[in-house]
């Protein structure tokens, strides 16, 4: 987080970019529930931050969600490496029984 | 070893294959070992399915069972896979970089836990589990106080490991009184009042319970033992990144926590113990003198590193887990009981950890609940006693009664808990019991109007 104080803020671009691969890396997670956490975790922070208008928590912001992607991108090869032979029922069963 | 395998597996293949093609030549197995690769008989499995346990099962049920434990954080992982690779030294060392990076982390870990409860660093021992801790505390204090206290007070509903330290202690010629709760699962402060004694050395009352969820009003009980001096201990596993803690506030002199209950790694967890007042206790595990004495044993770096990692986690998600959450057990609630009736919920209402849901079906048998269940990891009660088919404890120190305690079904909901999971275990848990129902007797006579309490059973 050093380098967040004096760093400019991101550009709107740069923003969606990230955005866009957190989004992107989730759905590589084999996991169900890590997946759709990631997912459901990355749009709520975005829009929990939408409002953000000084330079300072902008950038900050930005830089928690690149070591946020970074971990991710890292996790879910792992989660892809070991990944169990029988998937989750919600993933086999995604439509309810009725 | 490996060739021998190899050869029982070849066998056992070629006897298959021969049941196919009987012509085929098994005189050496160079010639038939290409053609096991394609012929493989796993075209006649579901690929989906496995059995286990003698149970067919068509994929990874969904979880919610996280009273019993949770998953790691990916986060948390993230953190900890540094020190299972080329950061493997033992924090102890004092002579090399191996050493001084370790115990650095075990630090910065140590911070963590701290400042998730209010504490200083200092004051957190690193253990095995809650499960040690609570066994440092219990036994560890009075040992240490034996000439002058003899007697400890704690709750009819307290995990098992507490009421075993007792009972050990028992054995050793203490005295302990098992202070009853009410029908909500809350301790009466006015009965633990008069419970205490001049020579009482411990109180140790449960923050979160682990089977029903319900929250003691700890404030309220450490002003009473800080009134009488005596020193407090809770055990806090399940309340840890859940609810907020504050080791003054609620005046406690021990509390132990775990790892793998707040989405940290198992083997690990931690006890504070207050520095002013000290509270001293006597080590169980003797040796090299790790963390000052307590609790000897090299340290486990990255399981540390791991619980540490979950706490900063758990400290900076609370507040949006805990909404989801909320969410989330409404929806579990909202949706059985739309479609059910005679659905009761064990414990207190207002004062209890959202996450823990624990339902009992009326005219339902709950292990046969349990086992039509089988796409939901739920369980009947703590994962320690669910092999029993004894009804919970807990459920009957509440004065539950036999039948309802029988049918008690825990939900334990997470962080990674998503809405669809509800549904579904809203869902297969109405069909489930509906089905059970249907075949039941008693719930025809209900339904007829005939008071089961009133019928005499009579005997053949």
């Amino acid at each position: 987080m050093a380098s967040a104080a004096g760093a400019t803020a991101p550009t709107r671009a740069e923003v969606l970019a990230l955005f866009r691969s957190l989004l992107r890396t989730a759905r590589r997670f084999s996991d169900y529930n890590i997946r759709e956490y990631t997912k459901r975790r990355t749009i709520d922070a975005f829009r929990h931050n939408q409002n953000l208008s000084d330079a300072a928590s902008v950038s900050t912001a930005y830089s928690d969600g690149k070591t946020q992607l970074e971990i991710a991108q890292r996790q879910a090869v792992v989660y892809q490496l070991y990944a169990p032979k029988i998937r989750s029922v919600m993933d086999i069963k995604p439509i309810l029984r009725s | 070893m490996a060739s021998k395998l190899l050869a029982s597996n070849l066998r056992q293949t070629l006897a298959r294959i021969s049941t196919f093609s009987p012509l085929r030549s098994l005189s050496t197995a160079a010639a038939t070992a290409p053609a096991l690769a394609t012929s493989v008989p796993e075209t006649f499995e579901d690929p989906n399915e496995i059995s286990i346990k003698g149970v067919r099962i068509s994929g990874r049920p969904l979880y919610l069972d996280m009273q019993a434990t949770s998953p790691v954080d990916p986060r948390v992982l993230d953190a900890m896979l540094p020190f299972y690779l080329s950061r493997f030294g033992n924090p102890h060392s004092r002579t090399h970089l191996y050493g001084w990076e370790s115990d650095e982390a075990v630090e910065t870990a140590r911070a963590q836990v701290a400042s998730l409860i209010g504490a200083s660093p200092k004051e957190i021992v690193f253990t095995s589990g809650a499960t040690e801790s609570n066994n440092i505390s219990v036994k560890g204090v009075l040992h240490f106080y034996r000439d002058k206290k003899r007697h400890v007070i704690t709750t009819q509903t307290e995990h098992k490991c507490v009421l075993d330290s007792c009972r050990h202690l028992q054995q050793e010629g203490f005295e302990v009184t098992y202070l009853p709760v009410g029908s909500d699962g809350l301790v009466d402060l006015d009965k633990l009042r008069s419970a205490i004694r001049p020579d009482t050395g411990l109180v140790s009352i449960m923050t979160v319970n682990n089977e029903i969820g319900v929250i003691q009003p700890m404030e309220e009980i450490g002003k009473i033992c800080k009134e009488f001096n005596i020193p407090f201990h809770t055990d806090a596993a399940q309340a840890l990144g859940k609810i907020p803690i504050d080791v003054d506030k609620w005046n406690v002199s021990l509390m132990s926590l775990s790892g793998h209950k707040i989405y940290g790694p198992k083997g690990v967890g931690a006890l504070y113990m207050r520095r002013r007042p000290r509270i001293r206790v006597e080590p169980q595990m003797n040796g090299g003198g790790q963390e000052r004495g307590i609790r000897s044993g090299t340290v486990p770096t990255p399981l540390v590193v791991g619980m540490g990692a979950a706490c900063e986690l758990a400290k900076k998600e609370m507040e949006y887990d805990e909404k989801r959450i909320t969410a989330l057990q409404e929806r579990l609630l909202n949706g059985i009981r739309a479609k059910l009736d005679g659905v009761v919920l064990n414990g207190s209402l207002e004062r209890r950890y959202v996450g823990n849901v624990n339902l009992s079906f009326a005219y339902v048998e709950g292990e046969s609940l349990l086992m039509g269940l089988k796409e939901v990891a739920v369980s009947s009660g703590s994962a320690c006693t669910s092999a029993s088919l004894e009804p919970s404890y807990v459920l009957r120190a509440l004065g539950v009664d036999e039948d309802m305690a029988h049918t008690s079904i825990r939900f334990g909901i997470g962080r990674f808990t998503t809405e669809a999971e509800i549904d579904r275990a809203v869902e297969l848990t109405v069909h489930q019991v509906e089905k059970l129902r249907e075949m039941s007797p008693l719930y025809e006579m209900v339904k007829e109007g005939i008071n089961l309490k009133e019928i005499q059973w009579s005997q053949h």
